[in-house]
């Protein structure tokens, strides 16, 4: 409901999301000749599903503080568990036009298989999940935030969990230090999409160990809001 | 058949009580207001009934459903505009009227109908595919306003629904208003504007510090005063308390009367002291600032 007319009138959205996500793409390219250029593009996938992610809730608490849907909302037969959902899915509209584009210049050089897409998409949607349900807990334990804090909240975190840790670059780079990547869902999904590309390799206990790391840390931040989230204010 | 019942509700937060076990009963196709000064409660109530906060204690009902226990049966009846709110700029006003009624769960043929009724409502129909952005302030309040009629709720709860509309606007906001009414629809309103509540409503309460201090028809609450006329004095004389209590306003006072007869002496006066006054009946304004504590009143003999 949301993001249909942002989409509608606002297409320049699409555009500023995917030129975000793509700037390193371009330095990369420049200091690398191109060789780490897929290394890039899925990170640019993940940039695009983490900067929604993580901005979905709290942007939409920060807002409504003015447009106030959600008091809107409360007072209508609509189910708690559904607003969550749609504040979660309205961005991921808005990220697939992005989401597309990467994956056609990826599938240009041949790396997909219809099990490899399979799971990108299925590890890119974990990551969507990790990364909303954190916004949304971010959001309720700081419900009395001011709006500004909760935006820059937003953006440091994007760019804490995107631009630092390995998602554009393999985590073989960062040598003994590597296991960092298991703590970000980001870099974590980034390596799980480099190990079904072929990009690195991973045995496949490894594999489901950082599959298992995903969910946990989406139930725990579940479980997180759900004990301090009300519907209606006690 | 009562609409809506509040039996005893009380709300505190951080040692700030804002309704004080307040009583109310509002009729099925009642327009009622609750009229107060700012921090009176009056949003607080509001929201008790509205299901979105949660009573310290006591219980309200709507159309014999609890806001306690029943808050999912009263959402299907209730449709709410809260104060102050910002039209979202991507938004047309028909996406607020159509999208809100598709999540009443109407069809989509429904949800056209109920959205196109309630844009004409509101007269704002031309505009539906104009953005919010390029909108009025009195538009989009409009755009609002239609979302919740398009609901077909039973009952509309609309917290200061005019603020920062200009007459003309806010006349048509009111015709709309009378009009739900007289389908059958009943209508809970707060505001702090006098005339909006003298006019609109069929009972008002005024409440003030979380207290309803008067409540009934206009005609009954400005009944309550003892003086029945008012009389406007532009500029100041040592024996004008002796006419009747006293208002002062700056370099004016308003001087109460109990009868026409008194309202004329003193115009008389006035008029040989070669100072401008104005006899009118008590207003709503009048009768409200006195209940509820007026500014530099000197009272007359």
């Amino acid at each position: 409901m949301k993001s249909y007319p942002d989409l509608k009138r606002n297409p320049l959205t699409m555009i500023m999301l995917a030129m975000i996500s793509a700037i390193p793409l371009f330095f990369m390219v420049i200091f690398s000749g191109g060789g780490m250029l897929l290394h890039g593009i899925v990170g640019a996938m993940i940039s695009t599903i983490g900067f929604i992610g993580v901005a979905s809730a709290i942007g939409e608490i920060s807002w409504d503080k003015y447009i106030k849907l959600r008091e809107m909302m409360v007072a209508m037969p609509v189910h708690p568990v559904s607003y969550a959902m749609g504040i979660a899915l309205a961005p991921l509209l808005l990220s697939i036009p992005s989401l597309i584009f990467f994956g056609a210049i990826a599938a240009s050089w041949g790396i997909f298989t219809p099990t490899t897409v399979f799971w990108t998409i299925a590890a890119l949607l974990i990551c969507w999940a990790a990364m909303s349900t954190l916004s949304f807990l971010i959001s309720t334990y700081l419900i009395k935030a001011s709006p500004w804090l909760l935006n820059q909240i937003s953006n440091l975190l994007g760019i804490g969990l995107i631009f630092i840790p390995p998602v554009y670059y393999p985590e073989t780079m960062l040598g003994s230090l590597s296991w960092i990547s298991v703590v970000f869902p980001t870099s974590n999904v980034a390596g799980l999409i480099r190990a079904y590309l072929g990009l690195l390799t991973l045995p496949p206990e490894t594999i489901l160990i950082r599959w298992l790391i995903l969910i946990a840390m989406t139930v725990v931040f579940v479980v997180l809001t759900a004990l301090k989230a009300r519907w209606r204010e006690t | 058949m009562k609409s809506i019942e509040l039996v005893k509700v009380y709300h505190s937060k951080e040692k700030v009580e804002a309704l004080k076990g307040v009583n109310i009963t509002v009729g099925k196709g009642e327009l009622y207001t609750l009229l107060g000064p700012n921090g009176a409660g009056k949003t607080t109530f509001l929201r008790i009934i509205a299901t979105q906060l949660m009573p310290t204690k006591g219980d309200a009902y709507v159309l014999g459903y609890s806001v306690l226990n029943e808050p999912k049966e009263v959402r299907k009846h209730i449709a709410v505009v809260p104060q102050d709110v910002a039209a979202y700029s991507s938004y047309t006003p028909w996406d607020y009227a159509f999208h809100f009624a598709q999540l009443r769960g109407m069809t989509n043929q429904e949800a056209k109908q109920a959205a196109n009724r309630a844009l004409k409502a509101v007269d704002i129909y031309k505009l539906k595919d104009r953005t919010c952005a390029t909108l009025s302030g009195g538009e989009k309040r409009r755009a609002l306003i239609a979302s919740a009629l398009a609901s077909d709720a039973d009952v509309l709860m609309l917290d200061e629904p005019t603020s920062g509309l200009d007459a003309v606007a806010r006349r048509g906001v009111w015709s709309a208003f009378r009009e739900m009414v007289k389908e059958g629809k009943t209508i809970l309103l707060t505001t702090h504007m006098m005339e909006e509540a003298e006019i609109v409503s069929d009972r008002l309460a005024i409440i003030n510090k979380g207290t309803v201090i008067s409540e009934g028809t206009p005609s009954e609450i400005k009944g309550l005063a003892k003086e029945k006329y008012r009389v406007l004095v532009e500029g100041q004389f040592d024996d004008l308390p002796s006419y009747g209590e006293v208002a002062k306003l700056g370099d004016r006072n308003i001087v109460y009367v109990k009868t026409q007869d008194e309202a004329l002496e003193l115009l008389k006066f006035t008029l040989k002291m070669g100072l401008r006054a104005e006899a009118s009946p008590v207003t709503l304004e009048d009768v409200f600032v006195k209940l509820v504590g007026g500014l530099n009143n000197k009272q007359g003999h």
